[in-house]
């Protein structure tokens, strides 16, 4: 039992780590001080956040690509593992790698260019589409990387027994294989989800004019000096999004 | 988009969309206008106006690049008017829809990087200089003092080539824009002499550490420097130095592209009434270029220098493909050192 | 069979094809272009931007950044997997225990990164509760130098090695942990002998994910750093914007893509553990 002792307190230490700057960065968004110097608690950030429909519209732009990022890149990456965990193929693997590997600012230059070739036969528009597409596509990468490790660990034989037993390969692989894979594809889409919702490079490249996105608005402000309204935004969305996997989180152990 | 946007429930999104009003689309610098600033425009003129907001000048070039963005007003810096003008970017500006022009002041009307104004209207113009803490033993008034060995691990210089090669070359009484190798690489000497010294490369970030007092002296764009001064009062001092120092503007210019040509003329035009400029300035403690506002906004000698100060800044210029290479070859190794 | 295999890889083959091949040629073929007289890239086709990267200087930054990335990914590896194991022992709420990772990622980048900066200046707060608590008499430099720039890499990447971790280990059963406690193991063996290598290929797909972000990061070096630093994320990084040099910064990514791939060739050759 020290065994899973030292493992938690470790496991505290270590979230720690990784929420110490959430912390800060909500705390200020409650001081009265445009600077990290505290001078009094105030909702006025708050207030200026929900008045700036620039720093609004970004982060529902924001939220919307990447939920339709991480529902697409998802369902296409754990359909690809799968291809290609029945036969490799070394095209699609090896794209798939090189992929993660392109630098951001080159893949958004290069993905811009050929946007911008294809509208010229399109009559289209950058917008949100082409980040969505684009993100997706950066995406796929993690999803298969993630599910892949997890589909190496699976044993091969428990779908040729469903088979075996009268189920047809599409019911064998709803059956059988997702249920093992999904401890798998939710950390998959929770990557996907970060990655998109994160991502400044490429996305800044390949926006059009009505789909600036909350990174865009808060990397614009670097040169100022940005406004604690951001540290009210992401302390809400950290919030809000933080309460839907409470809930969730409910709901699964009661059922 | 926006109808989904609106059923996100995001309050205050409701008011934003309002169909069948005419749009125009506006690409500048973060917080670059007074908050009623827009409004005011869209009430006046019955417009949905979007204001987008880019990084960096090379960011909203690599944006409207494509002639297809959708933008229709921009804000190249001076030294990217020559640049966009040369891959056809810019529309050529009519005059007779500009009645404010002449409230400029008169060196800027006729700018260097466009003197016929006939691609884009200076806006505002700012300046990179030193600011320090006022109870140094001796004040600051130089870029050599910079390379203060008593100072070191106080400094900061800004994490952009440009300026710090610019500080440099102006250090050793050099222009600013020089592409000549073996000038560029008696100021890399100096960056890398320097470099022991520094605390950090930093733009805009060491402004809290000004405050704090943990930094000393820094290289810093005078908007930057502005503001710091505002939240630490007499404990900050912002010096142009003697040697010389870089200057720089912004300007609106209509992206050849626009559909919206004559609403962007009227923008421009807006934004060049005095009591507009006046109050964009005021609030973004910076320098308008509009002559009649100046009289309007508060008297500041730090945005407003004397003649004998304003002669000792240098324009920064688009610079010559070889000596751009020199540069970033050199900026790398002062970097890598 | 077949059939089913063709149909699902048929989404990210066709749009790996369109929107990642096209975009690779389009990358190879700037390469060996001249950069225009006002950036972007033009005529002639030409070799030149590969004879550049001949530089030493150069390749000391990239030498110096694949160091950096190895190290990196290390120090994931190790307080990653601890993590995903806790992670994976937590039963039902282990949905919750995951979501507690990347919620920290839900914010900006650069808002987390102001945040540590904020903790680790002269005057931070870190500093400050030392020298209150009398601990130390003179502010400890946290800030602007490589410890920062690790803290940095590994606090943004920890989730991107955690995720496959655990994705591999959830698999492993509880009991075959508790056996070999109860057979005498102790920790450290239990966690060598039956953990790792059962999550092996998770520990390889992270290790991979977290390698190739390190490298291409570029902002963590500049905040954390305070850009005293160059790697060959920056490097490429001034080469699209402050330098205008899109064929050069073309051929110097195309060089990091080569490099990185002989690098990873051992972890991605195995047939049964590498991306596919």
């Amino acid at each position: 039992m020290r065994n899973g002792r030292l493992l938690s307190l470790y496991a505290v230490v270590a979230y720690s780590l990784l929420h110490v700057p959430l912390v800060v960065l909500s705390v200020f968004s409650f001081n009265a001080s445009r600077t990290t110097r505290w001078e009094g608690f105030t909702l006025d950030w708050y207030r200026a956040a929900f008045q700036d429909s620039q720093l609004l519209e970004g982060t529902a732009n924001s939220l919307w690509i990447a939920v339709a990022a991480t529902v697409l890149s998802t369902v296409i990456g754990t359909l690809c593992s799968y291809g290609l965990w029945k036969r490799g193929s070394g095209w699609i693997s090896g794209s798939l790698y090189l992929s993660m590997v392109t630098p951001e600012v080159v893949m958004g230059v290069a993905l811009l260019a050929l946007f911008q070739w294809m509208f010229r036969f399109l009559h289209l528009q950058l917008g949100m589409h082409t980040v969505i597409l684009a993100h997706v596509m950066f995406s796929i990468a993690y999803v298969v990387t993630v599910v892949s490790a997890r589909l190496r660990t699976f044993d091969a034989t428990l779908e040729e027994a469903a088979m075996d037993l009268g189920a047809t390969e599409w019911q064998a692989f709803l059956r059988v294989t997702l249920p093992q894979l999904w401890p798998a594809i939710v950390s998959a889409g929770l990557l996907a989800f970060i990655t998109s919702f994160d991502d400044y490079v490429i996305t800044s490249l390949v926006a059009g004019v009505d789909s600036e996105t909350l990174p865009m608005v808060i990397y614009a402000m670097a040169r100022k000096g940005f406004s604690p309204a951001i540290n009210a935004v992401s302390t809400l969305i950290v919030m809000s999004l933080g309460f839907l996997i409470l809930i969730s989180d409910r709901l699964e152990r009661r059922s | 988009m926006n109808r989904r946007v609106f059923l996100l429930g995001l309050p205050g999104m409701a008011g934003c969309y309002r169909p069948g009003l005419r749009r125009l689309n506006v690409l500048n610098w973060t917080d670059y206008v007074a908050p009623e600033t827009i409004p005011d425009f869209e009430r006046e003129f019955q417009v949905r106006l979007r204001y987008g907001t880019f990084e960096s000048a090379e960011e909203m070039l690599s944006r409207v690049m494509s002639g297809n963005s959708g933008w229709d007003v921009v804000f190249p810096s001076n030294s990217f008017v020559e640049p966009m003008r040369g891959m056809g970017l810019l529309a050529k500006l009519d005059h007779s829809r500009l009645k404010n022009l002449h409230r400029l002041e008169k060196r800027f009307q006729r700018p260097p990087w466009d003197p016929e104004m006939e691609f884009v209207v200076p806006y505002m113009w700012g300046a990179t200089g030193i600011i320090y803490q006022s109870l140094l033993p001796s004040a600051i008034t130089s870029w050599a003092d910079l390379w203060d060995a008593r100072l070191a691990g106080k400094i900061t210089m800004l994490d952009d080539p440009a300026e710090v090669i610019g500080a440099c070359l102006k250090k050793l009484h050099l222009p600013l824009n020089s592409g000549d190798a073996r000038e560029l690489e008696l100021s890399r000497n100096e960056a890398k002499a320097q470099k022991p010294l520094l605390r950090a490369y930093v733009n805009d970030t060491v402004r809290d550490q000004l405050v704090a007092g943990e930094v000393m002296a820094s290289q810093a764009w005078r908007p930057t420097a502005v503001r710091a001064m505002h939240s630490a009062g007499d404990k900050l001092r912002f010096v142009y130095p003697k040697e010389g120092y870089a200057i720089y503007a912004d300007n609106a210019a209509i992206l050849r592209e626009s559909q919206r040509k004559e609403l962007a003329h009227s923008f421009i035009d807006y934004l060049c009434r005095p009591a507009v400029a006046a109050r964009i300035a005021e609030v973004q403690f910076s320098s308008t270029v509009n002559e009649d506002a100046q009289a309007l906004a508060p008297k500041n000698v730090l945005l407003y220098p004397d003649a004998e100060t304003l002669s000792r800044g240098e324009w920064f210029a688009p610079l010559s493909l070889e000596s751009q290479r020199i540069r970033d070859r050199i900026w790398t190794e002062i970097k890598a050192a | 069979m077949k059939r089913i295999r063709a149909l699902f890889l048929m989404p990210s083959a066709v749009l790996l094809g369109v929107f990642f091949a096209v975009p690779l040629i389009i990358i190879a073929s700037y390469s060996l272009l001249t950069r225009g007289p006002y950036g972007g890239v033009a005529q002639p086709w030409t070799m030149e931007n590969y004879l550049r990267l001949a530089d030493p200087l150069y390749f000391t930054i990239l030498l110096r950044s694949l160091v950096w990335a190895v190290a990196a990914t290390l120090i994931c590896i190790v307080m990653g997997v601890p993590l995903a194991l806790f992670i994976s022992r937590t039963g039902k709420r282990r949905n919750l225990y995951l979501a507690l990772i990347v919620i920290p990622f839900w914010t900006s980048f650069l808002v987390r990164t102001y945040a540590w900066m904020f903790l680790l200046r002269d005057t931070g707060l870190i500093n400050s509760g030392l020298l209150w608590l009398g601990v130390i008499q003179e502010p400890l430099p946290l800030l602007y130098n490589a410890f920062a720039v690790m803290l940095g890499l590994v606090t943004g990447y920890l989730p991107f090695l955690v995720l496959p971790v655990y994705a591999t280990l959830e698999r492993i059963d509880k009991s075959l942990v508790e056996a070999a406690a109860d057979l005498g193991s102790r920790p450290l063996s239990t966690m060598f002998r039956v953990v790792i290598p059962l999550a092996m290929p998770g520990i390889r797909a992270g290790g991979v994910l977290v390698f190739v972000s390190c490298l291409g990061a570029y902002l963590t070096p500049d905040l954390m750093g305070g850009g005293k630093t160059i790697m060959i994320g920056n490097l490429i990084q001034n080469q699209f914007t402050s330098s205008r040099d899109w064929p050069f910064g073309a051929a110097l990514s195309l060089l990091m893509m080569v490099a990185v791939t002989l690098m990873l060739l051992p972890v991605l050759r195995r047939k049964e553990e590498g991306l596919s």
